[in-house]
């Protein structure tokens, strides 16, 4: 049954979006639906407008053109400057837990003050409850024992799992992540993904991942895009993409130079 | 994002909202506890330099006995607040702007919109609420600390009689003089804050560790002028 006659609205629809920096154009008329509870990936090489495309999707940037759907809530049209549209973009926020290519974990607090932070802001919780759940969710990637530590005393993947751990803090609808698998081994990568699986199987949560990594693509999408040179060149279920003889697609799921992707 | 863009958010985010208080606490007592040992340092220095400067001038007319009343005048009408406001600003500002352009280099302001929190309420609200309380207080002891400066030099080097040191005091400084110090610091805190918050918040990823030096330079400088020339609107509004 599709979504519509469901009667459930896609988590995020973009149409046409549009955007800018001076006469440098990074998305162009990018249009996509990422149907609710799936797993989208978005693969592209890098300075594409991968970044760009997902923060156009909770309002840190604007799209210049076009209209980005979250739960059927025009984000695009919300300006960040007035008052009104600023509490409603916080509103739209809280539906989703965002993993920051670098983490972006607040260097004053501990490891389980980050991630205890969003429930501590949003919900009555009592401390128990929150330390349970900090608890829970460092368990999941695999850091059981850092809640103590501040983020300064850990390495770079460490620092991306204790912001995995944070994004889904709140067990958002939407998750959105920005390079999972950079700086992190092999091993905690495929950790990662089981637990995208996982939270997504158990919980029903919608994730956005931006990668390089066409493995992670392979294991974990539902839906596979490639976005190159602001253009959305191919978009569809994995198994379709992964079948497609598109040239850019095949060049970047073959890590080759010869192909319509030039980086030189 | 122009200043008065930022002020207008700031303002509203400061007086329609409870601060977080476990940020307000830590920038207060940052801002407070951490500035006193520099301040005593320094006020203490330039207090004696007062007294030792006033006797060289009045002596020469026989007007030793007047001491007290320059101290007073020139100590707490002017020179501490403003010279708290300078140091304390220099010091609070530069943190304050640091760690701001930190978090923004490192989307730590970022995650905090995504999380749906707004950065003026949870970051910039507190810090100015803390800083405009702490800086009276600092302003307070800084009258104080310079006061107990220049008694010890005027009666214990220079001989001045304490009992005339203490009437001339008196006889010139009221309570009005401290409620307006009062309201000078408030003023000085939350200009300090504001620049302070401006120039951290302002930066961005683009502009990497150089941006973070550049916020901090820019907060240190422009508060410490903008201070002055407030310390002389206010001295000409409250004084003449």
């Amino acid at each position: 049954m599709s979504e519509q006659a469901s009667g459930r609205p896609p988590a995020i629809v973009l149409d046409s979006v549009s955007k800018a920096f001076g006469s440098h154009v990074v998305l162009d008329e990018v249009s996509l639906t990422v149907r609710h509870e799936s797993i989208m990936v978005m693969l592209g090489p890098s300075g594409t407008g991968k970044s760009v495309l997902l923060r156009c999707l909770v309002g840190l940037l604007r799209p210049d053109k076009g209209r980005v759907l979250v739960f059927g809530e025009d984000v695009a049209r919300l300006d960040p400057e007035r008052p009104r549209d600023r509490e409603e973009l916080f509103r739209i926020r809280r539906r989703f837990g965002m993993l920051f290519q670098d983490g972006a974990l607040f260097d004053d607090m501990t490891v389980g003050e980050n991630v205890a932070f969003p429930m501590r802001m949003h919900t009555s919780k009592s401390e128990a409850e929150i330390r349970a759940s900090v608890d829970d969710k460092l368990r999941r990637v695999g850091l059981p024992k850092a809640a103590s530590k501040f983020p300064s005393e850990l390495s770079g993947g460490m620092r991306k799992r204790v912001a995995f751990a944070r994004a889904i803090a709140l067990e958002p609808d939407i998750v959105l992540c920005d390079e999972p698998s950079s700086g992190l081994d092999p091993v905690m990568s495929a950790t990662l993904d089981e637990l995208i699986l996982e939270l997504h199987r158990t919980l029903g949560m919608t994730f956005v991942v931006i990668s390089h990594d066409t493995a992670e693509a392979r294991k974990i999408a539902d839906t596979i895009g490639l976005l190159a040179k602001g253009k959305l060149v191919t978009y569809g279920p994995t198994e379709q993409v992964l079948r497609s003889n598109h040239p850019a697609l095949r060049q970047f799921f073959e890590r080759s130079t010869d192909g319509p992707i030039q980086v030189l | 994002m122009s200043f008065f863009w930022f002020v207008r958010h700031a303002l509203v985010a400061q007086f329609t909202r409870v601060p977080p208080l476990d940020q307000f606490v830590r920038h207060m007592v940052d801002a407070g506890v951490g500035s006193i040992g520099l301040l005593t340092l320094l006020i203490f220095f330039a207090g004696l330099s007062l007294a030792v400067q006033g006797y060289a001038a009045f002596v020469r007319f026989g007007g030793q006995e007047f001491l007290g009343l320059f101290c007073g005048i020139g100590g707490i009408r002017e020179l501490y607040p403003v010279m708290a406001a300078v140091i304390c600003g220099a010091r609070i500002g530069a943190n304050l702007a640091a760690s701001l352009a930190n978090m923004q280099i490192s989307e730590q302001v970022e995650a905090l919109e995504v999380m749906g929190i707004d950065p003026m309420n949870y970051l910039v609200a507190p810090r100015l609420w803390a800083v405009s309380l702490a800086m009276p207080l600092l302003c307070a002891y800084a009258d104080v600390v310079g006061l107990a400066a220049s008694y010890l030099a005027a009666v214990h080097q220079l001989g001045v009689n304490p009992g005339n040191f203490m009437a001339q005091l008196r006889g010139i400084v009221g309570w009005e003089d401290l409620a307006a110090g009062v309201f000078k610091g408030v003023a000085f805190g939350w200009l300090v804050a504001i620049v302070a918050c401006y120039h951290g918040y302002r930066s961005a990823k683009r502009d990497g560790a150089e941006g973070v030096g550049i916020a901090t330079n820019r907060a240190i400088v422009h508060s410490a002028v903008l201070c002055i020339v407030l310390n002389m609107i206010l001295s000409a509004i409250l004084y003449v």
